[in-house]
């Protein structure tokens, strides 16, 4: 039963990253007012083009930078069709999803089912050894403890930055912004690109880090989830990163689960991730007043004002 | 207007051309064959396995072939595109490689009854239209009796897409071959509710590692991540499809192996003949069509003998892994004393064998 639950948790982490990763870029990107529903896309492409790099230099640093760098050129073709030629979003997201998910195909062709060493975890002397609370909390890849490092770094961005203030302003109301003088075009430019890039870099953490092998399809939807998760954690980076680690955790429940032999159909186990997690959020998301202040106003609209 | 000129004469170009190539096609009356797979060729996995099955028919008849191939094509109507295609290009032969390509194949089938049709793993036929499938529940029975020498837990750990027969026979197999020759073996199974999620599949490689098992069984995943998984944790592994030793050096227990190749050569071998009709096709050891590919070493002498004996009976087709007696999960007799199940009943199996810990989802 210990190991269920050690396992249980220290996956949870793990398995959350990639998703965690992509909705904090995407509640970037939505707070700015840009709605990108490219992140699937972007985050098999980021994956593609990591597990490339990775495989062919051998280093996964590289790796990590190839696959946010190859998102993000993909989040900037998004920007130019919805900020200068005011394309719909929501159409403009969906075509380039489906545009780097072939992207990502061209690009991963020749390692089609290939394998690569995952990146060392940063074990620490004593700690890592620990019964129980060893694997837990001390034993994962550097981008684990980035991702959990962003939740905090991104939140307080948001409240206690003159930055964060001009995000915040130009998704509530971006001609008011551009009266005192905000840039809005480049703000959402700089939100598409930062959401971009993290959704490569979530793409790359499953492909040469979490499952550490290369195969189309592999995102397998996570993309999907991640902007469901910015949604019901209410555009909030501390909302969002529980969102993902309940998402994380009930998935690999669902499956100890099924192992244990317990008679619980496996079709409604499998949707269980799913449920919880709505259900989890929406309960600590009914406050409908705050649900307003975080809520941009703007999200979705064009802004055809003079940058 | 030059522009529309210079399409013009392009498409008139490409016209004289292409009327070249079919009657230069036909003078030398090569026979054209369509390859459609439902996944990438990687260098494992099953649209693999189907792609050497074409290259074994390409060695077997040279430049009486021609073969072409698409790759990644989604069940519907994509595919019923595709086969449409393949047939206006000339092709008199097609190998359809997924199980929903089956209705829209066809009515393809009956649409070009000069075209001869082999379909994988589905259940209709006609004249020109067969079917082909692998015994894969042979070679599970021998990765069973690898498996049940090998472990200590005496727990055994599958990963398992959908509970569909063909999985389900296979599990049994399966774990029958282990009880072979540790009778206290449990089987404990994750259904994974998806054809390819590699993802998941490792979440569900470590949940059964993290219940004790000590072998892994990559039941229908095409990829190779419960495999590399398994060297990583230090647990044994032997998966369908492909041999992938090289993807867990130190604890590949074995692949179960297909091989197209006799199979497909022999059905060109009938068009070519003309006297091709729709059969269907259930290859086993005995066809040469199944295989066990890189069994480990670690072994130990007494299990390898059971394995020798089991592989040279199927061979002969002297012995079936479903042979009785075998109760199911809730110890009712399914199989009496010395009695085998009928290919009928195996197709359409519903049940596990007792042993197994998992139930069947409902």
């Amino acid at each position: 039963m210990t190991a269920t639950l050690v396992f249980i948790l220290s996956g949870m982490l793990a398995a959350a990253t990639p998703m965690l990763f992509a909705a904090l870029g995407e509640s970037v990107a939505e707070r700015s007012g840009v709605l990108n529903l490219s992140v699937e896309g972007m985050m098999a492409t980021g994956a593609a083009f990591a597990f490339a790099v990775a495989t062919l230099s051998g280093s996964h640093t590289l790796g990590f930078l190839a696959g946010g760098t190859a998102a993000a050129l993909l989040s900037l073709v998004f920007a130019a069709l919805v900020l200068v030629f005011h394309a719909n979003q929501v159409a403009a997201g969906l075509a380039i999803g489906v545009l780097g998910l072939g992207v990502s195909a061209f690009a991963g062709n020749r390692f089609e089912g290939a394998a690569i060493a995952k990146p060392p975890s940063l074990d620490i002397p004593g700690l890592s050894d620990l019964p129980v609370v060893g694997p837990i909390l001390f034993s994962h890849d550097a981008m684990v403890y980035l991702g959990i490092l962003l939740v905090p770094v991104v939140a307080l961005v948001f409240t206690r930055t003159k930055l964060g203030l001009s995000i915040r302003a130009v998704g509530e109301n971006p001609e008011a912004a551009r009266a005192i003088g905000t840039p809005v075009l480049g703000i959402r430019l700089g939100c598409v690109l930062f959401g971009g890039f993290m959704a490569g870099l979530g793409g790359a953490h499953l492909s040469i880090a979490y499952t550490a092998l290369w195969a189309e399809g592999l995102v397998a939807g996570r993309g999907w989830i991640a902007v469901a998760l910015v949604v019901f954690g209410s555009w909030l980076p501390f909302r969002i990163a529980l969102g993902a680690y309940v998402f994380g955790a009930i998935s690999l429940m669902e499956l100890s689960v099924q192992g244990l032999g317990l008679a619980i159909p496996s079709q409604l186990l499998s949707a269980s991730p799913y449920i919880v997690t709505i259900l989890v959020l929406a309960a600590i998301s009914r406050d409908q007043t705050r649900l307003r202040l975080t809520r941009p106003l703007s999200l979705g609209k064009p802004f055809r004002g003079q940058a | 207007m030059s522009l529309i000129r210079n399409l013009l004469s392009g498409a008139l170009a490409l016209a004289i051309a292409t009327g070249a190539g079919i009657a230069a096609g036909a003078a030398e009356e090569k026979l054209k064959i369509g390859f459609v797979y439902p996944s990438p060729v990687g260098d494992v996995g099953w649209a693999h396995e189907l792609d050497e099955g074409r290259k074994k028919i390409v060695e077997a008849y040279g430049d009486k072939v021609e073969a072409v191939t698409a790759e990644n094509i989604p069940e519907g109507p994509d595919a019923a595109r595709i086969m449409n295609q393949m047939i206006a290009d000339g092709a008199k032969m097609l190998m359809i490689g997924s199980f929903g390509y089956m209705n829209d194949g066809l009515k393809l089938a009956k649409q070009h009854p000069e075209v001869a049709f082999i379909h994988a793993s589905g259940y209709k036929l006609a004249p020109n239209f067969g079917n082909f499938q692998t015994r894969n529940y042979e070679s599970a029975y021998i990765g069973g009796i690898a498996a049940g020498s090998l472990t200590k837990s005496k727990v055994l750990g599958v990963v398992a897409a959908y509970p569909i027969p063909e999985v389900v026979g296979i599990i049994n197999a399966f774990t029958l071959g282990a009880q072979k020759v540790a009778p206290d073996v449990t089987v404990k199974v994750v259904w994974l509710n998806s054809w390819f999620d590699p993802n998941k599949s490792q979440e569900s490689a470590r949940s059964l590692v993290a219940q004790n098992a000590d072998v892994l069984f990559s039941l229908y995943q095409d990829t190779p991540e419960v495999v590399t998984l398994a060297e990583e944790l230090g647990v044994y592994v032997l998966n369908t499809s492909s041999d992938m030793a090289k993807y867990a050096p130190k604890k590949y227990l074995m692949g179960m192996t297909i091989d197209w190749g006799p199979h497909f050569v022999a059905e060109v071998g009938k068009v070519l003949d003309g006297k091709f009709e729709g059969t269907a096709y259930w290859g086993g050891m005995k066809d040469g069509a199944v295989g066990v590919g890189s069994l480990t070493a670690d072994v130990p002498a007494p299990a390898k003998a059971l394995i020798d004996e089991a592989v040279a009976a199927m061979k002969a087709g002297t012995f079936h892994p479903l042979t009785g007696p075998v109760l199911d999960q809730d110890g009712a007799e399914k199989l009496a004393a010395g009695a085998v199940i009928a290919d009928g009943d195996l197709l359409g199996i519903n049940w596990l064998v007792k042993g197994v810990e998992t139930r069947i989802p409902q």
